[in-house]
């Protein structure tokens, strides 16, 4: 697992956000600087036995996820923890480890039309600095049109328009329609050997 | 070949389908100087050694790669300090072999920055946790502590990849038949200033010169375009975010009068270039075709010596110019492109 940056006196947290038809991914990564990692690694291990239990980082990630507010067009998208990896103690308390939450926001499937998301993230603010950033849709009908953050990175809304059909689907029908004519005018002219 | 080897210091020394490869035998004659520099080093080393330094291409150690120093992350391959005077140039000899002239001093600068932090005892965001620099069991920094390997065998036909790096430097290089790649790499300095034999050295002055440059070089709409109304305050698509392509931001360079599209691109060089020549040539060519969209962004201060952001982000480009934590003495940058990191557009799978 590949280690990002290190730092000492804030806690970052990166997230990046993937737009479906169907639901938003959120990918975050938790980095604590050295100076404060110690106060980060005690607000996860409860019971103070130096370790992150399974129990302890599950209760960490849904508190963290409390703190993150997804709405899809005015309507809270209730997040789900689908992932949580935390690092090995030295690790973070060295400013190195990176704790991963992934997450996903199930919505009603969106017309067509244009869309807007809104992410909010609220954990921690006193220590923390943030990042946000969306990934390009993977799905060729959605395209982000716009975005807006403020200038802490604790909020971004997105702009996005989907679209009825993929520009290659539209291709596509458009082919075979133009096929099918073709072949209608060829049967048209086509001698009849009977 | 060992011409190139600049001496060390301190007594040692956007989604796109773009073309799958260079032009046949655009860049053999670059294959074959660094297959033959790899294979020097290995016939340098013993048969442990060599276990050791080599790794199956499609290792997990591929994608093993960090900036931060030993003692938090744990590198795999050749550590230097445990090499012998004869391997070490060797291995240098390799590393200079895939680079350019100036892409092997600028990694030389950036290692030389970093005995500079170990004689400094470590840095104010060098990430250190008590004890010295070079303590034991600690974190560790200085010339000892870069790591070479290799991953598949140096061939100028199957594919095979150099992964040299430290604290503060990934450099990532693939080779597959005439094409040398070196996407994703690290380069990024602490210091970013010091003076060595007199001379004052910044690894990575450039890139922070020539990117207030362009950025004074736009007019205020351009600007008004291009700066981002938010802080940015680390690397969006640094290790660990292999593949991940996010929505570019900024101001396009197709909105750029043909001198800003040439300071965009002196920009670009400065990573780009890092590689060997005729590789560099043959990347520099796919992203001025794609200068269209391409797109360049800005956080932060507009007068350099203040602190600032910036990013490049085209179809088979990403670059990310990151002071740490408002500390201008420590620089983090990453170079990516997201069709071909690891020469994934060129390896069959």
């Amino acid at each position: 697992m590949p280690a990002g940056a290190h730092r000492l006196d804030e806690y970052l947290q990166a997230t990046r956000l993937a737009i479906d038809v169907d639901r938003v991914s959120l990918e975050i990564d938790l980095t604590a600087g050295v100076s404060v990692a110690r106060r980060v690694f005690g607000w996860i291990d409860t019971n103070r036995d130096g370790q992150i239990s399974s129990t302890e980082g599950h209760a960490y990630a849904q508190q963290m996820l409390g703190a993150v507010v997804v709405s899809v067009d005015g309507r809270t998208a209730p997040l789900s923890l689908i992932d949580s990896r935390f690092p090995e103690a030295r690790d973070m308390t060295a400013g190195a480890g990176t704790i991963r939450l992934r997450a996903t926001a199930n919505l009603p499937a969106a017309a067509s039309g244009r869309h807007q998301l809104s992410y909010f993230n609220g954990h921690q603010s006193e220590t923390s600095v943030y990042l946000v950033n969306a990934l390009i849709p993977e799905d060729p009908r959605i395209q982000i049109a716009a975005q807006q953050r403020d200038a802490a990175q604790h909020r971004l809304t997105i702009d996005y328009d989907v679209a009825t059909h993929s520009p290659w689907a539209r291709t596509s029908w458009l082919l075979v329609g133009l096929a099918a004519v073709g072949l209608l005018a060829v049967s048209r002219r086509a001698p009849l050997n009977r | 070949m060992l011409a190139l080897v600049v001496p060390l210091a301190f007594g040692l020394a956007q989604r796109a389908s773009p073309s799958r490869s260079a032009p046949p035998g655009a860049n053999a004659s670059a294959t074959a100087k660094v297959v033959a520099a790899a294979n020097a080093f290995l016939a340098t080393l013993s048969d442990a050694e060599r276990t050791k330094a080599t790794f199956d291409f499609t290792s997990s150690q591929r994608t093993g790669w960090s900036n931060l120093p030993t003692g938090i992350f744990q590198r795999n391959g050749l550590r230097f300090g445990d090499l012998t005077t004869q391997q070490r140039e060797a291995a240098l000899a390799l590393v200079a072999a895939a680079l350019s002239r100036s892409g092997y001093q600028k990694v030389t600068d950036i290692m030389n920055a970093d005995e500079v932090l170990k004689n400094r005892g470590g840095g104010r965001t060098g990430g250190r946790q008590g004890g010295g620099g070079s303590g034991r069991g600690g974190i560790q920094f200085g010339l000892d502590e870069y790591y070479l390997a290799l991953l598949g065998a140096p061939s100028a036909t199957a594919p095979w990849m150099i992964q040299f790096g430290g604290h503060h430097l990934a450099i990532n290089v693939t080779v597959v038949g005439p094409n040398n790649v070196m996407t994703p790499s690290l380069p990024a300095t602490q210091p970013a200033r010091y003076v060595l034999n007199g001379q004052t050295i910044r690894p990575l002055g450039n890139e922070n010169d020539k990117g207030f440059a362009l950025i004074n070089a736009l007019d205020a709409a351009q600007q008004k375009q291009a700066i981002l109304d938010y802080k940015v305050s680390d690397l969006v698509l640094g290790p660990g975010a292999d593949g991940k392509v996010i929505q570019p931001e900024g101001i396009l360079a197709s909105a750029l009068n043909a001198s800003q599209q040439t300071l965009l691109l002196d920009v670009v060089h400065e990573w780009v270039g890092i590689l060997n020549d005729d590789a560099a040539a043959a990347k520099m060519a796919e992203i001025k075709a794609n200068l269209p969209r391409t797109y360049f962004a800005w956080s932060g201060s507009t007068t350099n010596g203040g602190l600032a952001y910036y990013r490049i982000q085209g179809p088979t480009l990403v670059i990310e110019y990151a002071p740490q934590q408002g500390d201008l003495e420590h620089i983090h940058t990453i170079y990516r492109d997201p069709t071909n990191d690891y020469g994934a557009r060129l390896v069959k799978p």
